[in-house]
């Protein structure tokens, strides 16, 4: 492997999004939390950049860290969780067991990746992305496209109904 | 010269070069900062019928500001006891970044730009986005009801007005054919999209407004009901990271603004082509600008209720009606 750019960007975000991910996990507060899930989700966006996937890394940031996160702190915030700090400790020996799962599922998955059979398709997706990818989805995909507008609409449909019938249960009370 | 240097191999030389370029944006930036807000005051003084800054370096008051930064600097820093301490810290920093990373794909002039993304457009929305973090968090971080308030109003309002926005920029979108911000300026060599697309660029106007929470959409530091909104408890330096990104995307709304709808760097008519093109882009820039100001010093503050329907209820309709007549436009005289 030469070392370029592209390796030193690449370690940077990819280590910013384990730590991430692993600060979710180990931290107390639930806000913290977040905060650490939007570092990973933008890290996971650079790392889309470098594979030069500039619209889905700029939808990433727009929907993942942008939309779903802020909605994930809104509720948060505004309900006040209460700080279950207490952890189950467990013995010794689950802990060698913990132990010896993870090195063997980092085993399993090195050798399923490492032979994994890649075929290298020839394909210009990277120079024009964003309208290679539109013309994918108006001709080739264009009834899953639809498929899932009506999905998505039939959602919003519902969500607005769930939130109607509140409003009306409250008004009788 | 930009793109060259970026694909050429990494070293300490192009890292420096970088650093230094980035570094002498940033001092333009606070630069434009510094007397925007002396241009701001001077305006609204005017409108108001009276001087604005008048004392501090010259009839002008053009050392105002500058002093006004320095009171900030040596100001004592506070963190409430009670505040959550790392996040506190954090949330202006996590406010002001986005509004400089923005900076980067702005087409200032042919040659002068940073960055000259495919998804130009969509990258200064998913960023500009971001700010919303900074604001939100630093809003609960304080342990503080009305900067909570405050955080929660301008997350609110930033998401609600966010989607007119992008609605109202589809119509460009449509007609140049790209997101690339280049492309899209030279797709105005035959007409400013503000001319071929006015009911989207009057949606975008407002919507920016909304977006940098400046009059008549400042809710979220209201001061006579919020105090200052997500900023109360804010002191000294870390209180000047938050007003400095709102001033650096009222920079980068102008630019914007100006490379959507007026046509960037292009000179209005073929026999002005003799005047640089960065000339053309700074009149533009510094009239959006002085628009701003204006609106600033003319409206009162919208009422919260109404705020959301506004969004919701008039701005997006008329985006999507404005995309889809954009599209039979399109489909019928291109």
């Amino acid at each position: 492997m030469t070392i370029s750019g592209e390796f030193f960007a690449f370690m940077g975000l990819a280590l910013v999004a384990i730590i991430g991910g692993v600060l979710l996990l180990n931290l107390n507060k639930v806000v913290h939390m977040v905060v650490a899930l939007i570092f990973t989700f933008v890290s996971i966006a650079g790392i889309y950049i470098l594979l030069s996937a500039e619209f889905v890394a700029a939808v990433q940031i727009l929907i993942y860290s942008g939309a779903i996160t802020i909605i994930m702190l809104f509720g948060i915030m505004l309900t006040k969780p209460y700080d279950d700090e207490s952890e189950s400790k467990g013995g010794k020996w689950k802990k060698i067991l913990l132990f010896l799962g993870v090195i063997g599922f980092a085993f399993a998955v090195y050798v399923g990746i490492y032979n994994f059979p890649i075929e290298q398709v020839p394909s210009a997706l990277h120079e024009n992305n964003t309208m290679e990818i539109g013309k994918a989805i108006y001709t080739k995909f264009i009834i899953p496209f639809e498929l899932v507008s009506v999905l998505l609409l039939a959602a919003l449909v519902g969500a607005i109904i769930l939130a109607k019938r509140e409003d009306k249960e409250a008004d009788k009370e | 010269m930009i793109q060259d240097m970026l694909q050429s191999s990494p070293g300490l030389g192009n890292f420096v070069i970088f650093f230094i370029l980035g570094l002498v944006l940033l001092l333009i930036v606070l630069g434009f900062v510094t007397f925007s807000i002396l241009a701001e005051r001077k305006v609204m003084g005017y409108i108001q019928l009276r001087h604005g800054p008048n004392q501090v370096g010259g009839r002008w008051g053009l050392l105002q500001t500058v002093a006004d930064v320095l009171k900030l600097l040596l100001k004592e820093d506070i963190i409430p006891k009670l505040a959550d301490r790392p996040l506190f810290i954090l949330a202006p920093i996590i406010a002001f970044a986005p509004s400089f990373m923005v900076l980067a794909t702005i087409p200032f002039t042919e040659n002068f730009q940073f960055a000259d993304l495919n998804v130009g457009l969509l990258y200064y929305v998913a960023i500009s986005g971001m700010t919303v973090f900074g604001v939100l968090l630093g809003g609960w971080a304080s342990n503080n009801k009305y900067s909570l308030l405050g955080g929660a109003r301008a997350t609110a309002q930033m998401i609600s007005y966010e989607i007119p926005l992008v609605m109202s920029v589809l119509g460009v979108i449509l007609l140049s054919g790209s997101l690339n911000l280049n492309e899209i300026v030279e797709a105005q060599k035959n007409g400013w999209f503000i001319l071929l697309q006015p009911i989207g660029f009057i949606v975008f106007f407002i919507a920016s407004v909304a977006e940098l929470s400046r009059t008549p959409f400042d809710l979220p530091e209201s001061e006579s009901e919020l105090v200052a909104g997500y900023h109360t408890e804010y002191t000294g330096f870390r209180w000047a990271f938050f007003m400095l990104a709102e001033y650096v995307y009222l920079f980068a709304m102008s630019a914007l603004i100006t490379v959507l709808f007026l046509g960037g760097w292009m000179a209005p008519f073929g026999f002005l082509d003799f005047i640089p093109g960065s000339v053309w882009f700074s009149i533009k820039f510094f009239f959006v600008l002085f628009v701003y100001l204006w609106l600033r010093s003319t409206f009162p503050r919208m009422r919260a209720d109404k705020l959301m329907e506004f969004a919701w209820k008039v701005l997006l309709p008329i985006a999507l009606g404005n995309i889809f007549l954009t599209a039979l436009i399109k489909s019928l005289f291109f």
